[in-house]
């Protein structure tokens, strides 16, 4: 481990030296604004389920990251430096104890930060914190694997271009099946498209279904879109590792390829941090004016059947099921009452969870915890307040708008032996499509227009 | 997307593209220290070259930062996988570092009898070299080998998006002002 002048080791000072250059008002404001009046503290899932352990609790969380703030950029930190806690990191092992806090014991849900009343966003430091380590090399293996997957091949799940065309592909000819349709397609990279639909990498590698039940909905719509060949993956590992390069540049693949192809609007499909990542935090981080419009495909699927473009059978959906509110989308995008209203439109039996919306508790996946396999205990013991949330509906399945989330659902219903089932609204709308006289119109669009493709 | 510029007998290009799936006689992949490929361009290595990269570089490390070793590219476009393992994270020196790196794998090319090769902006992307900087000192550091005189007949640096593209290509119209 080398050293500085002044004993602390390098990577130490780069993580102080980088701090300095992170610190927007917003950051300062939430740094220097908390009066330990523990309100977050039962806020916090970890606490809930580890209610004798402080260390889980945000205050405390925050305070290895406010120590730092106090000690080198703070005023109060040089004038009363015991009195305000001030302190600093001096060896690697100080950053690897930092690392297991600030990965390991938050998924940056921002529940503590709603139930702040001083409005201190701790997620937002804690993302800073998270940044400011994999600056210098220091996160969890999987961290380390996932981003450079996204840096490299593009998104996170390493989906090589030739499978991910494969898949489409495949995708499609299902569709022709299930449409009785030869014409029907999934188009790639069709320019001046009304939509350009883009989606998470686990539906390629791990859920091709989902991709098939958005094609059916866009095709029982009409609908004039595409999926594109680049840029396709709407989410941003950036939005967990801190990094805010990753960040822009992710973001700005997405951007790029929906004005190289000339769309009117980006879909984003069912995906939490996806959907504010690529919604609300990627202009800032990609340095970008946005020209085109952006929405859920939550709200796409609602308008759809809101417009009488596709008609739906909640019967066909038999069974009780319950809501499920991402983080992201609820408290970070407010994105509550689409979904709810689209549930309704697809089954009979919707009953709330408590609490829901934003103050759901996050189903313990959040922030990147999926892939840091070294704190999987640690996650599943801290599930176990969501496990009672989940069980308390009474129902069989969880829907949620979120892959991560399905994730993190399915895990821990599993380990808590639940016996639920987990979906998404896409699922439910395309399984509830009325296939009606509407699908011999769609049959004479797209032959027309596979007929126009082939005199080109 | 492409730029180029004739440097003695050889060319230096710049070029929007995967690197690991460019048809070439070698491109270069920012490796580990263990030389275990991992993930990213480390994952498509391991997926379209097949096992015996992997079985290779078993025998080859581990690496000090700036050293390179080279290995056949198994089923991929590209005859050779020049691995470089060049500085990461802000460590110390890091410039200086990346040059030698830079150095080191074209002396390689060259003893291997490579005639041309892709490099990826040097350390830019997830081990944190800025850019712009990895951009200027990849290309200032090819272009200053090949104007010594070299047996390497193209070079390319693979941007792998757009913000990353945009940034090479300054830097090489910047040759041009300078020779001017």
């Amino acid at each position: 481990m080398s050293t500085t002048t002044n004993g602390r080791s390098y990577k130490a000072q780069k993580v102080i030296d980088r701090m300095g250059q992170k610190l927007t008002r917003q950051m300062v404001g939430s740094l220097a604004a908390c009066v330990h009046c523990g309100q977050c503290t039962d806020s916090c899932h970890y606490v809930l389920s580890n209610p004798g352990d402080p260390t889980f609790a945000p205050a405390y969380k925050a305070d290895r990251i406010r120590k730092l703030f106090k000690k080198h950029y703070d005023w109060t930190g040089k004038v009363f430096p015991k009195w305000v806690k001030a302190g600093t990191v001096q060896t690697d092992e100080d950053l690897e104890e930092l690392k297991d806090i600030v990965f390991g014991k938050c998924t940056n849900c921002r529940r503590c930060t709603i139930n702040c009343p001083m409005g201190v966003d701790l997620a937002t430091f804690n993302r800073m914190a998270r940044g400011l380590l994999c600056h210098v090399g220091i996160m969890p293996e999987g961290v380390e694997y996932v981003a450079k997957e996204q840096w490299e091949i593009g998104n996170q799940m390493g989906v090589l271009k030739e499978d991910y065309i494969e898949t489409i592909e495949w995708q499609e000819e299902e569709l022709q099946d299930e449409m009785e349709d030869p014409n029907a397609r999934i188009p790639v990279d069709k320019v001046n498209s009304e939509i350009v639909y883009v989606i998470n990498p686990r539906e390629i590698k791990h859920d091709p279904r989902s991709v098939l039940d958005a094609a059916k909905i866009f095709y029982m719509a009409g609908a004039d879109y595409t999926m594109p060949s680049e840029g396709w993956d709407m989410t941003n590992f950036g939005l967990f590792n801190g990094d805010d390069e990753l960040g822009g540049a992710v973001a700005g693949r997405v951007y790029d390829k929906v004005e190289e192809l000339n769309g009117k609007k980006l879909v984003i499909s069912e995906c939490g941090h996806g959907y504010r990542s690529t919604r609300c935090e990627g202009p800032n981080w990609a340095k970008k004016d946005i020209a085109f419009d952006s929405e859920s495909s939550v709200i796409t699927m609602l308008k759809y059947i809101k417009e009488g473009k596709i008609k739906v059978d909640k019967t066909k959906n038999p069974g009780s099921y319950t809501f499920h509110d991402s983080c992201n989308n609820a408290r970070s995008c407010g994105l509550t009452e689409e979904p709810r209203e689209l549930l309704s439109l697809v089954v009979d039996d919707f009953r709330e969870m408590y609490p829901n919306r934003a103050e759901n508790y996050c189903c313990t996946g959040g922030g990147g915890a999926m892939s840091m396999a070294e704190y999987r205990p640690s996650r599943l013991k801290s599930a176990k307040v969501k496990a009672d949330q989940l069980s308390a509906t009474g129902t069989k399945t969880v829907v949620t708008s979120c892959h991560n989330c399905v994730d993190g659902l399915t895990d821990l219903i599993g380990h808590y032996k639940l016996g639920m089932d987990v979906t998404q609204l896409v699922n439910l709308v395309a399984n509830a499509l009325v296939v009606d006289e509407k699908i011999e119109e769609n049959r004479k669009i797209h032959s027309a227009e596979t007929s126009a493709t082939a005199a080109q | 997307m492409s730029e180029k510029k004739q440097i003695n007998n050889s060319t230096l290009g710049v070029i929007k593209a995967d690197i690991t799936a460019t048809e070439i006689d070698a491109f270069v992949f920012y490796a580990r220290n263990d030389l275990k490929l991992g993930s990213g361009f480390g994952n498509a290595i391991a997926l379209r070259g097949g096992p015996s990269i992997r079985k290779e570089l078993e025998n080859l490390g581990p690496l000090n930062v700036t050293e390179v070793v080279v290995t056949t590219a198994g089923t991929m476009k590209a005859k050779n996988i020049i691995h470089a393992c060049g500085p990461k994270f802000q460590e110390e020196n890091i410039e200086e570092k990346l040059k030698t790196t830079i150095q080191n794998v074209l002396k390689a090319a060259e003893a291997n009898g490579i005639e041309s090769i892709a490099f990826p902006p040097m350390g830019a992307g997830f081990y944190g070299v800025p850019i712009d900087l990895s951009a200027k000192i990849t290309i200032d550091s090819i272009a200053d080998y090949l104007a010594k005189g070299s047996e390497i007949k193209d070079v390319v640096v693979c941007g792998n998006d757009t913000r990353e593209y945009k940034a090479l290509v300054p830097k090489l119209q910047d040759l041009n002002k300078k020779a001017a």
